[in-house]
């Protein structure tokens, strides 16, 4: 997976287009993340690619690069760039 | 209720699913005539055909669609509205019944019963309101259950629990999207003549048919006495409204 392939993953979740998201989108501008949307985000980032947040992970994540970060912590993709 | 209330649905999508007969199309031909576009959902596009003839929509799209396939309703809704735009609302009538004993609802038996009632109605509404399908300023859906899902009756195991599921699932449902100006409701109708109520009522005896007359004070209804409160229930005449239940039974569950 490249990391426009995880950008274009993420805005899936949170149900936007993925040319409206990019590393540096905070959480405040992304309607659908907020604490459901974090549920949501878990559970897939669980069932796409078996990665289980920890409570950590959770508290850091405010921007899609943070969720990048994660992603990319835990071998989802490796790549920095598109 | 305002002057121009027949058209209350212009310039608004409604995806209504089981709309190839019985009450799924006498909503859609009474919302269509309300001005709304519709978006029809079944099994047997000949049937959607004659559906949307009859209703008249100037908007009118539709989707042959198994329900039993839910993998197959996201990118549906999805094509749909990249050709129509975003939607307005859902009306969940799509329904089936299977009459058997407890003895005979096993596992199978239960799960197909649920898979088209409740599974598929909660993913149909999971598409229509994803923020990027769903009018920004909020929409209605509806779901229809049944007066099934609030009494019991021998036989119907595993239609009562699927309504009763449909009906727990929207009130929840209702609480969790009202902060998107999204309403969730249900609507619970007794017995309808429809072509589905006709193949269970062919399983009982005349005795069993006549004591279910009887338990409806006003008789049975008809799929437009649904397809009425239905609309109201869908516009925004009952923009206050939401996880709620609306009986529609003919007296059956006042006695």
């Amino acid at each position: 997976m490249t990391q426009s392939e995880a950008v274009a993953w993420i805005a899936q979740i949170f149900e936007m287009a993925p040319d409206q998201l990019t590393p540096d989108t905070h959480r405040d501008n992304v309607p659908a993340w907020d604490s459901l949307g974090i549920l949501t985000l878990m559970a897939n980032l669980d069932s796409d690619f078996g990665i289980v947040l920890t409570d950590e992970d959770i508290q850091a994540v405010k921007t899609v690069g943070d969720i990048l970060d994660v992603m990319r912590r835990y071998g989802t993709f490796t790549s920095t760039s598109s | 209720m305002t002057g121009d209330s027949h058209k209350i649905f212009e310039g608004k999508t409604i995806v209504v699913s089981g709309a190839s007969s019985g009450i799924g199309r006498a909503i859609a031909v009474h919302l269509a005539r309300q001005g709304a576009g519709l978006v029809l959902i079944g099994r047997n596009r000949e049937r959607l055909e004659d559906t949307a003839q009859e209703a008249g929509a100037r908007v009118c799209r539709i989707v042959q669609l198994d329900l039993t396939d839910v993998t197959a309703i996201i990118p549906a809704v999805k094509e749909t509205v990249a050709v129509l735009g975003r939607l307005y609302g859902l009306c969940h009538a799509a329904g089936t019944v299977d009459t058997l004993p407890l003895s005979a609802t096993g596992p199978e038996k239960l799960q197909a019963v649920m898979q088209v009632n409740y599974v598929a109605g909660m993913e149909l509404a999971r598409s229509v309101t994803r923020r990027d399908l769903l009018r920004e300023e909020g929409g209605s859906i509806l779901f229809i259950s049944s007066i099934y899902s609030l009494i019991g009756k021998p036989g119907q195991i595993a239609y009562s629990g699927s309504k009763g599921a449909v009906t727990a699932g929207a009130r929840a449902m209702a609480t969790e999207l009202a902060r998107r100006n999204i309403r969730v409701n249900v609507l619970s109708p007794g017995m309808v003549r429809t072509e589905m109520t006709e193949r269970a009522l062919a399983g009982l005896s005349g005795q069993q048919v006549q004591a279910l007359r009887d338990m409806h004070p006003l008789g049975f209804g008809s799929p437009d006495d649904v397809a009425h409160a239905a609309g109201f229930l869908l516009s925004p005449e009952s923009k206050w409204i939401t996880g709620a239940n609306l009986v529609a039974d003919g007296g059956c569950s006042a006695q």
